[in-house]
C-alpha cells in the first residue's frame, strides 16, 4: 500500500496523536499526517494539498466538524475522499446530521484501535 | 407536547453510569484500571479541574478534579509520554478526558443524549480556588482510585426540563 496523505482535524492535539496512533496500530504504517485544529484549518491544508482520507472531531471552536464537511463540499475540495467523524457527540440525531453532510463513517469517543481500523481501513482500501 | 426529561430522572441521577462511563474511559482510552475510591481527593497544592458544560434539556456541567500528579499520570496514560509537568500537553488531555466523560455520561441516556448539548472542555490549574455551584437539581460526586492517585468526577445537573 502507497503512503496514505491522512488529514486529522480536532482541537486537542493529544487527541490528534491518539488517532494517529490508533491508526498506525490499525495497520495504516505507512502514512502522512496533516493535522488541523479547526474546520478552517482544515479547508486551509486541502486547498494546498491532496490527501486520501479525512478524520474530524465535531465540536470545535472557529468552525465545526459539520461546517467543515459542508465547506469541502460548497468548495468541492477532496472530492471522493472518505471523511470519517470522531467525537463524543453520539446520538442518533448527530449521525444523521453527520451523514447529511457528507461524512461515511463515524466512531464514538472513546474508541479502540479495532474499532478504528473496522471503520476506517474498508474505506480507504476502496478510496 | 414539549418533550421532557423530568420523567427520566431516576435513569439520569443512577450513580452506576458514573462509574460505568469512567471505567470504561480509563480501559479504552488509558489503558488502566480504576475504581471507585473511598478515601476522599487527596489534598495537594496544585490542583487541576477540568468543565464540560451540558446545555439543552439539561443544564449543568461535568466537572473533573485531581492533584498535579494524577493528572499527569493520567495524561502520560493518554499520550504514552512521560509527563511530570502539568504542562499544555496535560491540560489538554485532561479536558478531552472530562469532554469524553461528559458525552459517555449522557450517551447513556439516549433522550439525554439527543438532547442535550456539550460546551469545549475548559482547564483550571493553580492554587487555593473552590468551585461552587448553587442547589443543583442534583449532583453526583464521585471519587476513583488508580495506581496509587485519585481523582474526582462530579455531575451537576442545575436545571432539568
Amino acid at each position: 500500500m502507497s503512503e496514505i496523505q491522512t488529514l486529522i482535524v480536532d482541537d486537542s492535539s493529544v487527541m490528534r496523536k491518539i488517532v494517529e496512533r490508533a491508526l498506525r496500530q490499525a495497520g495504516l504504517d505507512s502514512m502522512h499526517v496533516y493535522e488541523a485544529g479547526n474546520g478552517a484549518e482544515g479547508l486551509e491544508i486541502l486547498r494546498s494539498s491532496t490527501v486520501d482520507l479525512i478524520l474530524s472531531d465535531i465540536n470545535m471552536p472557529a468552525m465545526d466538524g459539520l461546517e467543515f464537511l459542508r465547506q469541502i463540499k460548497d468548495q468541492k475540495l477532496a472530492q471522493g475522499v472518505p471523511v470519517v467523524m470522531i467525537t463524543t457527540e453520539s446520538s442518533e440525531e448527530h449521525v444523521k446530521q453527520a451523514i447529511a453532510a457528507g461524512a461515511r463513517g463515524y466512531i464514538r469517543k472513546p474508541f479502540t484501535p479495532e474499532q478504528v481500523k473496522e471503520r476506517v481501513l474498508p474505506l480507504v482500501k476502496v478510496a | 407536547m414539549p418533550l421532557s426529561l423530568r420523567e427520566s430522572l431516576s435513569e439520569i441521577a443512577d450513580p452506576r453510569n458514573l462509574d460505568l462511563t469512567v471505567e470504561e474511559i480509563c480501559q479504552m482510552m488509558l489503558g488502566i484500571h480504576c475504581r471507585r475510591g473511598e478515601r476522599p481527593l487527596e489534598e495537594e497544592a496544585e490542583r487541576v479541574t477540568a468543565v464540560v458544560g451540558f446545555g439543552g434539556l439539561l443544564s449543568g456541567a461535568c466537572v473533573f478534579r485531581s492533584g498535579g500528579g494524577a493528572a499527569c499520570a493520567l495524561a502520560s496514560h493518554m499520550t504514552g509520554m512521560e509527563l511530570t509537568e502539568v504542562d499544555d500537553t496535560v491540560k489538554d488531555g485532561i479536558g478531552e478526558i472530562c469532554n469524553m466523560l461528559a458525552g459517555s455520561w449522557k450517551g447513556k441516556v439516549p433522550e439525554l443524549a439527543a438532547h442535550c448539548g456539550l460546551s469545549v472542555p475548559a482547564v483550571i490549574t493553580g492554587r487555593d480556588y473552590n468551585l461552587h455551584v448553587q442547589a443543583p437539581e442534583f449532583r453526583l460526586e464521585h471519587v476513583y482510585e488508580f495506581e496509587g492517585n485519585t481523582f474526582e468526577v462530579t455531575i451537576l445537573c442545575d436545571g432539568l426540563q
